[in-house]
């Protein structure tokens, strides 16, 4: 009975503590006094590099805040994760979502209302207008702090279009040469010439960003909180036309069609590609956590056919929980304030931030679009200078030709779910070579009609 | 091991007797004391593990997934009752009738695979005189890497290029390369080949050790009346094993029916919703979206695939305990 | 280790056997090894011995021989082979063996910058717990179920058989909310093992197998041990615990592969990495990290599970020497 006892506390206790110390590891117990601010840093699996500059960062900013400690949180918006851990409370006290979430995120009540502080930092009237507009409710309140801006731009391996006897320095500037140059690379060198994102709603970001280039319209916005689907466009019809013809016709995608954000760029970084579209911010983790040669790399803009087309942008904000408490939202606004945006005001912040950043090989000079306003962007590219890392000479024709194009911003009514819905669309015409675009098109444009009408 | 040290099974014929401590307390007045010397402290203190674990984690939950199939709720804003509207928009939702035709399709295929193919070599290996246990220890072997592993390692095997393992493999042999994952028409098949891979092992085993419990007599017997090998097999074997086969028909088709893992992690219900299964929807209900789940619609659909599971397990206790006095 | 590996596999399928009631007397012969050269099958001894079944026979042999190391070996071999190879070469050709020389630097790179060691620690540390709750609730309820049985234990029994009926996945978000606001204790378990220990065991297949076992046990032993004077905790720890290894050896099979293999759950409800069992972490680096790492990474986690199962069956075969005191 008394060894039965015995045992039966001993290993309670055992597993008591192991479950303890597991809880331990996020509590956020302050034993220092200090005040303990979670914030977000990398998706899982970046350089250690990358935390290195973090941790550097992370002192200076102590040092100037002996009060509050910095504890960085592995992050990464990614839909499933996000939503458990938004519901779950589990998200860090500072973290980042793109510009598609927020419009949401703020009519649920699931930001922290920030506009006083945003207006004593002073910044409030220098952010561009249009971005500004994206964290901001119907009275004006802001919820948040634009740090980023891309446009998308057209990613291309230099090795292989060498390889492919074409010139790396003249990329392509029309789809048409674009569809060329992919069927050049896929038959010198076997690699996928071209390929798109097609999963967990990247595919339908992409089509997006691709109908765009061609003057397509998404959606309507009725101006009275109702939407029109406009799926079934031309543009949209003309792009998986033209998916259709480099996958059927010139075999020149590569063999793997079910692609995200990550497994793109994974493909990309090993050179096993060709040429793809995404943000134009996009080196900066394709060399920090993809591993990528910044000699390969190339980037111009994303081709653009007919008068209205445009070039897709978003970018991402950073935010707080609405649930944490004063003492730290006033900490969590200095973080950000230091961290996120002084950086892109202040010469001595820049130059800081760039000098972390280039003592520990991170990319610096990354191409971004501005969040404030264009003169404050352009000072700020000249502080940083004389640390920027990034090849810009394999990016001219993306500094060069991208001021030029019209930025579009994301359609508002229901983003995530329709990009899901066109997922399937571009999955469909690349692994069927007998989909019917009119149909899938049609079908699409029903769905999310549905999807925009049941809110 | 011990297993057989004892004959637990034999007794079941036998009514169990009630302990005799019970029977005249019932009549006795309640009072703690006599409660506790009656055994009802001791009887609640071996029973609190268990009501404690399935109050909190079982029978609350499964009561609040109901009351949530009647609700709207985000988690962030306070719920409200929306009646029947989440089943309604399940039943409509057209990814639904996707869903459940790609759920029968991945079990009649996972049937098709993966149940006569384990059978066969149970019943070859069991003829195998030296070395079974080396052979038994081969088939397992897959059972034992950790199912994410086999998945992801599989999806390697998958690489739709002419390089690829598999399709290498069928260089070999003249067949040109397949598309794999990357094809509506070969993705759910190769789902199910890989399924079949990493749980026939287990399978293989529990056939073996049913086959060495049919009794011997039964194949002399058939002997003498002249049956060969194969008669044999039909007339003595199978029905021998019809028990366990049975078992596992129904346990194979309620575990196909909860098929998530090697949809999420081979192609997140791609090409085009080929792979797309009910449990993969009901994820997509509650976790795809990043901003706040529907949860009310993933509760609605859960509660109606439980309702089928539920008809299938009554049906197998129901059929077991006529199948075990038969 | 062989013999091992078959009969501890028996004694599962014996579990089956208790739960579906059947009730058929089982041959003695059964604690003997699959080997044992007195057990036959379908083959008489004299049909071994025509030519024609013999040589088909050795054929049968010879395909079931290669087609088990090809489709249980091969895959682990492949993997191991890749996990030291270039990541070109492996995609070029998954065939050839190292074309371009070894790579084991693979390795290192996969425990240092993925972390096996730690996520593995993590996996052991779910399973060990989430075996210890399930035997607990599973022996403690079927002793309370089937040897003490207060007068509303079919009601108890009913509610217990009847969340059978319920698949696990009706309970993902309402058992989600639980873990993020639990009674009484008032703090979120997220992130915590208990998130996974718990809801484990709430296992009602365990309680069921286990008390259909104890059912089964001779009363008179009880009995006897109750005139002795043996109190309800001193009859469970001394005679009905010794008494129910085999089962016990069942609950723990089911109760460590379930944990091992779950995926879904830990995703949700372990979202800080540290955390993490390597299932749920494996594929969240995956697209982060080079193909041969990533397949070094796999080959780690592969090598140390079937090493375990290896270094398992010996510790088997010592509690089998062990074991036969089970009687006395």
């Amino acid at each position: 009975m008394k060894s039965a006892a015995k045992v039966a506390i001993a290993s309670f206790a055992a597993l008591a503590l192991a479950g303890t110390l597991a809880g331990c590891g996020t509590g956020s117990g302050d034993e220092s006094g200090k005040l303990e601010l979670r914030v977000a840093t990398f998706p899982p699996g970046a350089d250690q590099a990358a935390y290195d500059a973090f941790a550097v960062q992370e002192k200076q900013f102590e040092k100037l805040n002996p009060d509050i400690d910095v504890i960085g949180v592995e992050y990464e918006w990614k839909a499933p994760t996000f939503a458990a851990q938004l519901a779950g409370g589990s998200l860090p006290d500072v973290f980042t979502v793109p510009f598609t979430d927020t419009k949401t995120l703020l009519e649920n009540g699931q930001l922290m209302d920030v506009t006083k502080e945003v207006k004593d930092l002073g910044y409030a009237d220098k952010f561009n207008p249009i971005i500004i507009g994206e964290v901001q409710d119907d009275d004006g309140n802001i919820f948040g702090f634009p740090r980023q801006a891309y446009a998308m731009g057209l990613h291309y391996n230099r090795d292989l279009f060498t390889a492919a006897g074409l010139d790396p320095d003249q990329p392509p500037t029309t789809w048409e040469e674009v569809r060329a140059d992919a069927k050049a690379i896929a038959e010198k060198t076997g690699k996928a010439g071209y390929a798109t994102m097609t999963m967990g709603n990247t595919g339908g970001w992409q089509l997006t960003a691709q109908s765009i280039s061609r003057g397509a319209e998404m959606q309507k916005d009725n101006g009275d909180g109702s939407y029109t689907s406009t799926l079934n466009n031309d543009g949209t019809k003309a792009t998986l036309e033209y998916f259709h013809d480099l996958r059927w016709e010139d075999d020149s995608m590569g063999d793997n069609f079910l692609l995200d954000w990550g497994s793109i760029n994974q493909e990309f970084a090993a050179g096993n590609l060709g040429m793809y579209t995404s943000g134009s911010d996009v080196y900066t983790a394709l060399v920090r956590d993809f591993s990528m040669k910044p000699e390969q790399y190339g980037l111009t803009v994303i081709p653009t056919e007919g008068a209205d087309a445009g070039v897709l942008g978003g970018g991402d904000i950073a935010v707080m929980s609405p649930k944490i408490d004063d003492a730290h939202k006033a900490a969590g606004v200095k973080w950000i304030d230091w961290y996120y945006m002084q950086k892109l005001l202040n010469k001595d912040a820049a130059q800081a931030d760039a000098k972390a950043l280039a003592d520990s090989d991170q990319a610096v000079g990354t191409p971004v679009l501005p969040v404030l306003d264009k003169a404050t962007y352009d000072q700020q590219q000249e502080w940083i200078k004389p640390y920027v890392n990034v090849p810009t000479d394999q990016m001219a024709g993306f500094f060069n030709g991208i001021f030029d194009q019209k930025p579009v911003g994301e359609f508002k009514g229901q983003t995530q779910p329709i990009y899901g819905l066109l997922d399937n669309v571009i999955q469909a015409v690349l692994t069927d070579e007998n989909a019917d675009v009119d149909a899938l098109l049609t079908k699409a444009d029903s769905d999310a009609q549905a999807l925009l009408d049941g809110q | 091991m011990t297993v057989t040290d004892h004959p637990p099974v034999v007794r079941d014929a036998l009514p169990p007797e009630p302990p005799a401590s019970v029977a005249p307390r019932r009549r006795r007045k309640r009072n703690p004391a006599t409660w506790v010397r009656g055994g009802g402290l001791s009887n609640l203190i071996f029973l609190a593990p268990m009501l404690i674990v399935f109050t909190v984690f079982s029978w609350s939950p499964i009561v609040q997934s109901v009351i949530m199939s009647f609700q709207k709720t985000n988690l962030v804003q306070p719920a409200t009752w929306v009646g029947l509207d989440n089943f309604e928009r399940v039943l409509s939702d057209p990814n639904l009738g996707t869903a459940i035709v790609n759920t029968l399709y991945f079990a009649f295929l996972a049937l098709l695979f993966g149940f006569p193919i384990p059978l066969f070599l149970a019943v070859l290996m069991s003829e195998v005189k030296r070395g079974k246990g080396l052979y038994s220890a081969l088939a397992y072997m897959p059972v034992v890497i950790p199912p994410v592993v086999a998945v992801l390692l599989w999806k390697v095997f998958y690489d739709a290029s002419p390089n690829g393992v598999f399709n290498t493999m069928l260089g070999w042999v003249g067949i040109p390369p397949q598309p794999w994952l990357q094809s509506a028409a070969t993705a759910m098949p190769s789902l199910v080949i890989e399924a079949t891979w990493a749980a026939a092992g287990g399978s293989i085993i529990i056939y073996l050790a049913a086959l060495i419990s049919v009794p011997p007599e039964l194949y002399d017997a058939a002997e003498v009346d002249g049956a060969g090998i194969w008669r044999k097999v039909w007339h003595v074997t199978l029905p021998q094993l019809r028990g366990v086969l049975f078992i596992m028909l129904i346990l194979q088709i309620i575990a196909t029916s909860q098929v998530f893992l090697e949809p999420y992690l081979f192609t997140g219900g791609g090409p085009n919703n080929a792979t797309l299964t009910i449990l993969l929807l009901i994820y997509r209900y509650a976790f795809q979206n990043s901003l706040g789940g529907d949860y009310g619609e993933a509760t609605a659909l859960s509660l109606m695939l439980a309702i089928f599971l539920g008809l299938m397990s009554w049906a197998y206790f129901k059929l077991t305990e006529r199948w075990s006095t038969n | 280790m062989e013999h091992q590996l078959t009969t501890s596999v028996s004694s599962d399928a014996a579990g089956r056997r208790a739960l579906i009631g059947d009730t058929k007397p089982r041959r003695k012969k059964v604690r003997k090894s699959l080997d044992d050269e007195a057990d036959r099958g379908v083959l008489s001894e004299h049909e071994r011995r025509r030519g024609g079944v013999r040589a088909s026979m050795t054929g049968v042999h010879v395909v079931l021989f290669v087609g088990l190391v090809v489709a249980g070996l091969g895959p682990i071999l492949w993997l191991a082979k890749a996990a030291v190879t270039p990541t070109q070469d492996t995609l070029q050709h998954p065939f050839e063996l190292w074309p371009n020389g070894i790579d084991w630097a693979n390795l290192s790179t996969a425990w240092n910058d993925v972390h096996i060691d730690q996520y593995f620690v993590n996996t052991l540390v779910i399973a060990a717990g989430s075996w210890l709750f399930q035997v607990l609730v599973a022996t403690t309820a079927g002793y309370a179920l089937s040897v003490l049985k207060p007068k509303y234990a079919p009601i108890l029994n009913m509610a217990v058989l009847a969340t059978m009926f319920i698949p696990a996945v009706v309970l993902l978000v309402p058992l989600y909310l639980t873990i993020l606001h639990p009674p009484v204790i008032g703090t979120s378990l997220l992130n915590t093992y208990w998130a996974v220990w718990l809801p484990a065991a709430a296992n009602a297949f365990n309680i069921l197998l286990v008390k259909r076992f104890f059912d089964n046990l001779p009363r008179e032993v009880f009995e006897a041990a109750k005139t002795d004077g043996a109190g309800p905790f001193r009859v469970f720890w001394s005679i009905v615990l010794p008494m129910s290894r085999p089962i016990l050896g069942v609950v723990s099979v089911f109760a460590i592969i379930a944990a091992w293999k779950d995926f879904l759950w830990p995703l949700l409800v372990l979202p800080d990495p540290a955390v993490q069992p390597l299932s749920v972490r494996l594929p969240a680096v995956q697209s982060q990290t080079e193909l041969d790492v990533f397949l070094a990474a796999l080959a780690i986690s592969t090598i140390i599970p079937v090493a375990l199962f290896l270094i398992f069956q010996r510790l088997f075969l010592r509690s089998a020497g062990l074991g036969g005191a089970v009687k006395g």
